[in-house]
């Protein structure tokens, strides 16, 4: 049996003194496509940070394998490293540093970390160019500092492009829709769906099934109370839609 | 009612005394007399009390020969130095540039011990007299040289109306409890566009203070950048005068300091005239048990209508024991203008951090990343690239280096 890009066992996880995560048991299969939808509130985007390894977040119980790995005890950049992407709900802007300066930091930084030596500057060009060029980062925005300013599909846009330059084998997309109109959903869905190898794994949390039209799942998990209470094909999504998420418990959000 | 009760003077106060009269300056040394150093109790040095922080002075420094290289390598600069007061040159000056001296010092007359210091001990000034437009930097190293000295220096600069220049002073000297007092006092003609970068290298054991008065005219444009990051007790005390109409002035300045260190830089600009406009920032970044102070003051003439001042303070706090100051004031006669302050204060933000991290920068390298980021507002602006580039350098190695 192949090992599993992600799985998770019994997952427990708190801030402070509140549990949020309360037991999650997921398997990810190589080149698979897992979505998670939930209310809001329900625990799918701690889940990410705490995927990504963010301090503010404890976790109790359980494991985290990544490719076979145990990474709870990684720091996030290891994590990085070995092959983790969080794409954010919503990208920090950091101003002072630009988005050119930032991309080749992270890049050499992980192929450092993996033994690997750093990008030539015309190699580094290349990349950046190409994988601009198909979600539409032109050079004018690489110059800008990181995400300041950018509109809210700019930012998505670009996060997706250091997903394509990075190229993780576990790419988490929390809620990447939210804030896009249908054009800008349009250019980042292509992005992630030119990222599909049949080996790369996702794992795309969102409220709405709008997104999985376009990014079309393998699973669909249904997570309601700290944990997955459900799975299907992608037509669960669909009846999600059009159900909501009453029948999983718990208050409408 | 006031009265006037005599001063307790320190070993400090003594000597400076003794300076000042040695050098004939006998109204600084009855005033220093009768008023001791400053404590905070006066409002400029409120969080830099000279009577506790000045120790001692040492003897006055001996003329020094000795010409080092520049502490600052920027290429093609034309090189002036200042060692230990006495001023020489290296190679031609570029044309349109007229080096010479002057008596005695520069300062405007006012109430400011170290102002008065200066101008009661600097015999001879360096003048400089910028008639168009230099592609050259003038870079002016100032040394203090040889066992521990107290030196006054002072520079006069003129840059005709029209002409564009950058200036860059260097402050360092040999390992010891030196104390450096500067004086620079620049006009800028109508038009003129002037860069003035000032960086303080000082050995820690050193004192460092400047004082910097500009004075411009209709039209004029200035940006200054003064970084400490060298001297133990560093102050740098500006000020801009707007005097001519549309003059424009981006004074900017970033303290670095580590354990021990303390440094103050205090701002007073004056706004004379209707329709000038300026843009103090400030930013502070501390580390281990020190102290970095920023003060403002936006002064406001009642003629001044239609002044647009806005002073702001960015503190980056990188240890708990660290503590960074910072005052604003505003004093406006004039009732049509747009002035303002800002300060905030705070530690590397969690966010950004973990962006970073996500992305796989070590967190070593993300906190520098953050931090370049954070100066980047001050060094962007500096347009020379051998000049930004090394004052990039400058910090990336207090960054990199220690605690």
């Amino acid at each position: 049996m192949t090992t599993p890009v992600l799985e998770i066992r019994n997952l427990h996880a708190r801030i402070e003194e509140r549990e949020i995560l309360k037991g999650v048991n997921l398997v990810i299969p190589p080149g698979e496509v897992h979505a998670i939808m939930g209310r809001n509130g329900s625990g799918k985007s701690t889940l990410s940070y705490v995927l990504a390894g963010r301090e503010d977040y404890e976790v109790t119980e359980g494991e985290i394998l990544l490719n076979g790995e145990n990474i709870l005890e990684m720091e996030p950049d290891e994590r990085a490293a070995a092959g983790l992407f969080l794409a954010f709900q919503y990208p920090i802007e950091i101003p002072g540093v630009s988005t050119m300066t930032f991309l080749k930091a992270a890049m050499n930084a992980q192929r450092k970390a993996r033994g690997e030596s750093e990008l030539s500057t015309p190699d580094f060009m290349r990349a950046v160019k190409e994988a601009g060029a198909q979600l539409k980062v032109d050079s004018d925005m690489l110059k800008r500092p990181l995400n300041v300013g950018f509109s809210g599909g700019e930012k998505k846009r670009a996060e997706i492009m250091q997903m394509a330059l990075l190229k993780p084998s576990l790419a988490v997309l929390d809620e990447t829709d939210s804030g896009l109109d249908i054009d800008a959903l349009q250019v980042v869905s292509k992005g992630v769906n030119a990222l599909r190898d049949g080996k790369r794994s996702m794992l795309v949390i969102t409220h709405y099934q709008r997104l999985l039209n376009h990014i079309v799942p393998d699973v669909v998990h249904v997570f309601a109370d700290g944990r997955i209470v459900e799975s299907g094909d992608k037509d669960l999504a669909l009846k999600l839609e059009a159900e909501g998420y009453a029948n999983y418990g718990g208050e409408a959000a | 009612m006031r009265q006037a009760y005599p001063v307790r003077l320190g070993p400090a106060e003594q000597t400076l005394i003794d300076q000042l009269k040695a050098a004939g300056a006998d109204q600084a040394a009855e005033r220093l007399s009768v008023a001791g150093l400053p404590t905070r109790r006066f409002e400029s040095y409120h969080y830099t009390d000279l009577k506790t922080l000045l120790r001692s002075v040492p003897p006055l420094g001996a003329p020094a020969n000795q010409v080092d290289v520049p502490a600052l390598s920027l290429p093609g600069a034309f090189n002036l130095t200042l060692v230990n007061g006495v001023a020489s040159q290296q190679g031609e000056a570029p044309e349109g540039v007229i080096v010479g001296t002057a008596h005695g010092g520069v300062l405007t007359t006012r109430d400011d011990a170290i102002v008065h210091i200066n101008s009661g001990l600097v015999r001879e000034s360096l003048s400089l007299s910028l008639d168009s437009t230099l592609d050259q930097i003038v870079q002016i190293a100032h040394r203090i040289e040889g066992e521990a000295a107290h030196v006054a220096d002072a520079i006069k600069v003129f840059v005709a109306d029209g002409a564009t220049a950058t200036i860059v002073e260097t402050f360092s000297g040999s390992d010891a409890a030196h104390v450096g007092n500067h004086a620079m006092y620049m006009a800028l003609g109508k038009g003129a566009v002037v860069t003035h970068v000032t960086i303080d290298l000082s050995a820690r054991a050193t004192s460092h203070f400047a004082t910097n008065e500009y004075h411009l005219a209709d039209g004029a444009r200035l940006r200054t950048l003064v970084i400490h990051l060298g001297a133990g007790l560093a102050r740098t005390h500006l000020f801009p005068h707007m005097g001519g109409a549309d003059a424009h002035a981006d004074v900017t300045g970033l303290n670095l300091v580590s354990d021990g260190q303390h440094a103050d830089i205090t701002m007073e600009t004056h706004h004379a005239v209707p329709h000038t406009s300026s843009q103090p920032l400030f930013k502070s970044i501390a580390r281990g048990r020190s102290k970095a102070i920023v003060q403002g003051k936006l002064v406001v003439a009642r003629d001044a209508q239609k002044t647009d001042a806005k002073f702001m303070h960015q503190g980056l706090m990188l240890s708990d024991e660290a503590e960074i100051l910072s005052k604003p004031e505003l004093e406006i006669y004039a009732d049509d203008v747009v002035c303002g302050h800002g300060s905030t204060c705070g530690q590397l933000d969690d966010d950004s951090l973990f962006y970073l991290l996500s992305r796989g920068i070590p967190k070593a390298e993300a906190e520098t990343m953050l931090v370049r980021g954070f100066i980047a507002e001050l060094l962007d602006p500096v347009d020379d690239e051998g000049l930004n580039s090394a004052l990039q350098g400058i910090i990336d190695g207090w960054l990199l280096g220690g605690k």
